[in-house]
């Protein structure tokens, strides 16, 4: 099996097509719409066998992948940014009907201001949903999680739709060598849906997704929601283990680089992740033990795995590619919640940066290492940096300048 | 602290009882906390609104637990196990239903501790159920078993409340809420605040088990079950069928009645289905030989 | 299935089922015009059905444990329905040009909504249905308001009504849904009542042997949200009819023809005499201008449809 140059989209319609869905339901966003125009290529071309059909909002386009899979058939979907929250009353209501499918989630930046370039705030929007999460930080792993999600989404003590994650631009549009499985091992990793109870036919009448009024039913059905995300713990190992079993590729529900013996661990997703990779080995070139610990799996939080991995580190630098207003950096709040109470708990230094695409510079993976260690050695835990420059500042300055400007007389004198 | 419930259909002003209390008690220095409380079903149904009172801001919130004092705005409402208006009910709790029958008739239905009092309804009223100042009577009544509220703020928090009903119509309120107000002045301030709280036993938590996903989902797999919801209760008025009268064209009266509860028996004849219809009288509209006739659901019970 | 619920064919009045395919015991208001309309179009259907539901009023029929439901249902979301029905539809054709599902396995996706977001929120998601010439039914229960919030005003709300925003009658005037459909092109469209059954299975059984998109539109008097006492449900129906507000009509291949012209028409004042939210039109004094401009509405209309 050789390895293709593919970009994060494609990638994604090849994870969809291996996993021979039946059933496409799609509206156009930027960073992801190249995946629906390759499901749509080789639908129509009758090089697969699925149907796509275009909704006319990203609400709908959740509700029809929601009701199709309800109905019994294999169902994907992909979005970004600004249609992922159009459709958000849809993702907040769908896992509940306990009909799995999976959604690609090409992050992008949230308005405002309105752009194009990635960061986790839209997907992390979702993290309360019920939807499982999986983050993806190559285009290998963006064709194998499909395959995996699928797995995960229909195993029979779970039985939730899952959201992958690949960051726009960074994976959407960059090209890497992926290893495209072969048909046939993709469909004994992944044999044909089977829908269970959740299906409508003339045989079997249903009502479903009723209301429930009074609070303890309510509470009931929440709380099953929960618990079986909470089950995808477990699965998710037994899923991955058969995979690189079957493929050769692990990929851990928390990869963790270097991190065994580190005493300064990075902590963050997606695809700037292989960048903090980077910047592990240049701080052990000089002597630092530096690590990465990555969650894949965001939903459900691995919280066993990220204990196992960060107590005993000395300090670990969360780099949040994302931001909650008025509170900060969700991973960070995430894993001081997690660690909270545990003997051998690290220093946690907070930063936010990556928005809208910012880069995250190698000299800056080095200066947020020293000021983890720095707080680490004072025992006080700084205060969460927003990550920008002076240089920055400079840019953003003449920019307003142009734009706050008095109003240009015609014939272009100010 | 008061903590007192209304109960009655909907429409039958048991949230304005509530809201007249409530303002007459904020009116006297109380800190107050008023709410109706309804299920999903409609007018007619039971519903229930409750009012707490105390010298401090109230922290409490929620349905009332404990009450000191239940009004049942409606009799029929009394053993009526959905409108659950003896739920929490305990030996020093006062109930006071709205009724023509003494409370002696009563003492044997509701089988339960409690101090048990009668207001009759406004002499001359057809049908209680039907005056449509059951409700104020009873804020009235209520006002005077708790032994805190004079008569000028009972009328002051009924025009408060009523202000949008017009001279006329506020004005019939004061009369029938004073009436109620005066018809408990042998048993006023009977309704104590604050009676002992009898010790409580810890949760019963448990961890909640992992269901299969065929049962975790609000899925309803068999079919028909509203079957077991008995909204015949909702019923003030009853329609009979006069078979004497009754030409057997139940695809009619079957077909306009739009809660399925019009079916032929073996025989041909149209039979109501009790359990559901919710008197809405459609079927005494339709029927071509008017052989359907309205009769008040107190009297055909 | 037992026989019972098999769907006969309806000629007439005599020919409706008399053991109902919707259960009793339904939360919905005594005297719906509604549920009326639903459990007619259900026993015409038969069960072979799945609801599928935007918000509205009918959210409340099926409510965990209990549903009045022989056949299917799934509630999706105010906005939403028809894509809903675009989900189960597209499934079902799946699975059965599989072979992954026997054709007698088959159903009948009918969207279930109120005029709330027929008329409004729905109207996105309803227009792309019918683009994409999805093969379903569209049943719309027009209550005029939002009734399950307590009847505050919709895009079907008509001019003068009275509703909970709009205390001194309504500004705006009702949209015409019936003529937005026909703008589409759809399969069928119709306009039914609960008060006029045969009518109603006539059009409802034409609608369910057709395929595309199909709108049943039906007016649904509504005691509490109209302010009038349930057991009028039936005679505010006819009038509604017999004054030509309601007008009984069919679009079809391309042609608007009405199944019922009311001659002479009843003047409309004594359908919205009946009714306590155009009282302001009466008391405390008749206003003679508002109420002949209804009339003059009705009758421009029926005047230009010759």
């Amino acid at each position: 099996m050789s390895r293709e140059l593919l970009t994060g989209n494609a990638a994604a319609a090849w994870g969809a097509r291996l996993a021979d869905v039946d059933y496409v339901p799609a509206f156009p966003i930027t960073p992801q719409t190249e995946i629906i125009e390759t499901l749509a290529r080789w639908y129509e071309g009758g090089e697969a066998p699925g149907r796509l059909v275009m909704l006319e909002s990203e609400h709908s386009m959740v509700t029809a992948a929601a009701a199709a899979a309800a109905t019994g058939v294999r169902v994907f979907s992909a979005t970004s940014s600004q249609g992922l929250l159009y459709a958000m009353e849809m993702i907040y209501a769908v896992p509940g009907w306990r009909a799995p499918f999976v959604l690609v989630n090409v992050s992008r930046a949230l308005a405002t201001p309105i752009t194009l370039e990635p960061d986790h705030s839209d997907v992390l929007a979702a993290r309360d949903s019920g939807f499982l999460q999986i983050h993806c930080a190559t285009c290998q792993e963006v064709l194998d999680s499909i395959l995996i999600a699928y797995r995960l989404a229909e195993h029979a003590r779970v039985r939730l739709p899952a959201i992958v994650n690949l960051d726009g631009f960074y994976l959407s549009f960059t090209r890497e060598p992926v290893k495209i499985p072969a048909a046939a091992e993709a469909r004994a990793f992944l044999p044909p849906f089977a829908p269970g109870e959740v299906e409508f036919r003339a045989s079997k009448p249903v009502s479903r997704a009723v209301a429930a009024l009074g609070s303890s039913p309510y509470s009931y059905f929440r709380y099953q929601t929960h618990l079986a995300a909470l089950e995808a713990l477990g699965a998710y190992e037994e899923v991955a283990r058969d995979f690189e079993r079957r493929f050769g590729r692990w990929h851990p529900a928390v990869e963790c680089y270097r991190s065994e013996d580190a005493e300064v661990a990075f902590l963050m997703i997606g695809a700037f992740s292989t960048k903090a990779r980077d910047a592990v080995d240049r701080l052990r070139e000089k002597g630092v033990a530096a690590g990465l610990v990555r969650p894949r799996l965001l939903r459900p939080f691995p919280q066993a795995a990220l204990r196992s991995a960060l107590l005993g580190r000395r300090a670990v630098a969360v780099v949040d590619q994302n931001l909650s207003m008025g509170s900060g950096g969700v991973l960070a709040g995430e894993l001081a919640s997690a660690l909270y109470g545990c003997r051998g708990a690290p220093m946690i230094a907070r930063f936010v940066g990556g928005l809208g695409g910012r880069d995250i510079t190698a000299e800056e993976f080095e200066a947020m290492a020293t000021e983890a260690r720095a707080a680490a050695e004072t025992g006080e835990a700084p205060a969460p940096r927003l990550l920008y420059t002076a240089a920055e500042l400079r840019e953003v300055r003449k920019l307003q300048a142009i734009a706050l400007a008095g109003p240009r007389e015609a014939g272009g004198r100010s | 602290m008061f903590r007192v419930r209304f109960h009655g259909r909907g429409g039958q002003g048991a949230k304005t009882a509530s809201q007249i209390l409530s303002s007459a008690l904020f009116l006297e220095g109380f800190e107050v906390q008023d709410a109706p409380r309804y299920g999903a079903e409609r007018r007619g149904a039971a519903m229930f609104a409750y009012v707490r009172a105390a010298r401090a801001p109230i922290q409490e919130r929620g349905v009332i637990a404990r009450p000191d004092l239940v009004v049942a705005i409606d009799d029929t409402l009394a053993t009526m196990p959905a409108a659950a208006v003896l739920q929490g009910v305990a030996q020093d709790t006062v109930v006071l239903i709205q009724s023509a029958e003494p409370a002696e008739a009563w003492r044997p239905r509701l089988n339960a501790p409690c101090e048990l009092l009668v207001l009759a309804p406004p002499p001359g009223a057809a049908a209680q159920a039907e005056a449509p100042f059951g409700g104020v009577r009873c804020a009235g009544a209520a006002a005077r078993l708790l032994g805190v509220v004079g008569r000028a703020s009972l009328e002051r928090a009924l025009e408060a409340e009523l202000a949008g009903l017009g001279e006329r119509l506020i004005e019939q309120n004061r009369v029938h809420a004073l009436a109620g107000f005066d018809a408990l002045a042998p048993h006023a301030g009977r309704v104590r605040g604050d009676a002992p709280r009898a010790a409580e036993a810890p949760p019963d938590w448990i961890a909640v088990p992992l269901d299969d996903a065929a049962i975790a989902a609000p899925d309803i797999h068999a079919t028909g079950t509203s079957a077991a919801s008995p909204t015949g209760l909702w019923r003030v008025l009853r329609p009979v069928i006069d078979y004497e009268h009754c030409k057997r064209c139940v695809w009619v009266c079957g077909t306009y009645c739009p809660d399925s509860a019009i079916r032929a028996g073996e025989d041909g004849r149209p039979n109501i289905d009790y359990d559901h219809c919710k008197g809405c009288m459609v079927c005494v509209t339709v029927c071509p030989p008017h052989a359907i006739h309205a009769v008040p659901e107190r009297e055909a019970a | 299935m037992s026989e019972a619920l098999q769907p006969r064919p309806i000629r007439s009045l005599k020919d409706f089922p008399s053991e109902h395919l919707l259960a009793g015991g339904t939360p919905m208001c005594a005297g719906c015009g509604g549920l009326q309309v639903l459990h007619e179009v259900n026993d015409v259907l038969g069960a072979n059905t799945v609801f599928v539901n935007a918000a509205g009023c009918m959210t409340l029929l099926a409510s965990y444990p209990y549903t009045p439901f022989r056949g299917s249902w799934l509630y999706t979301s105010m906005a939403s329905a028809p894509a809903g029905a675009q989900g189960v539809r597209d499934a079902l054709d799946i699975l059965i040009a599989r072979k992954r599902l026997a054709p007698e396995e088959d159903l009948r996706a009918v969207v279930l909504t109120g005029d709330g977001s027929a008329y409004g929120m729905g109207l996105s998601a309803t227009s792309a249905a019918i683009e994409r010439g999805l093969d379903f039914l569209y049943l719309c229960y027009d209550n005029e308001g939002y009734g399950n919030t307590g009847q505050q005003a919709s895009g079907a709300t008509p001019h003068g009504a009275r509703t909970a925003t709009s205390t001194r009658g309504h500004g705006g005037a009702k949209k015409d849904l019936f003529a937005i459909w026909a703008a589409h092109r759809p399969a069928y469209a119709a306009t039914v009542i609960g008060s006029e059954p045969l009518d109603l299975a006539k059009k409802v059984q034409k609608a369910a042997a057709l395929k595309g998109p199909r709108l049943i539109l039906a007016l649904a008097p509504c005691p509490p949200g109209w302010d009038f006492d349930a057991r009028d449900t039936v005679e505010i129906g006819r009038l509604a009819v017999k004054t030509g507000l309601w007008p009984l009509r069919e679009y079809e291949n391309g042609r608007i023809a009405h199944t019922r012209v009311p001659h002479p028409r009843v003047p409309v004042e004594e359908y919205l005499a009946r009714q306590g939210r155009f009282r302001h039109l009466f008391e405390p004094r008749r206003d003679e201008e508002a109420i002949a401009a209804i009339q003059a509405e009705v009758d421009a209309y029926w005047r230009a449809i010759g």
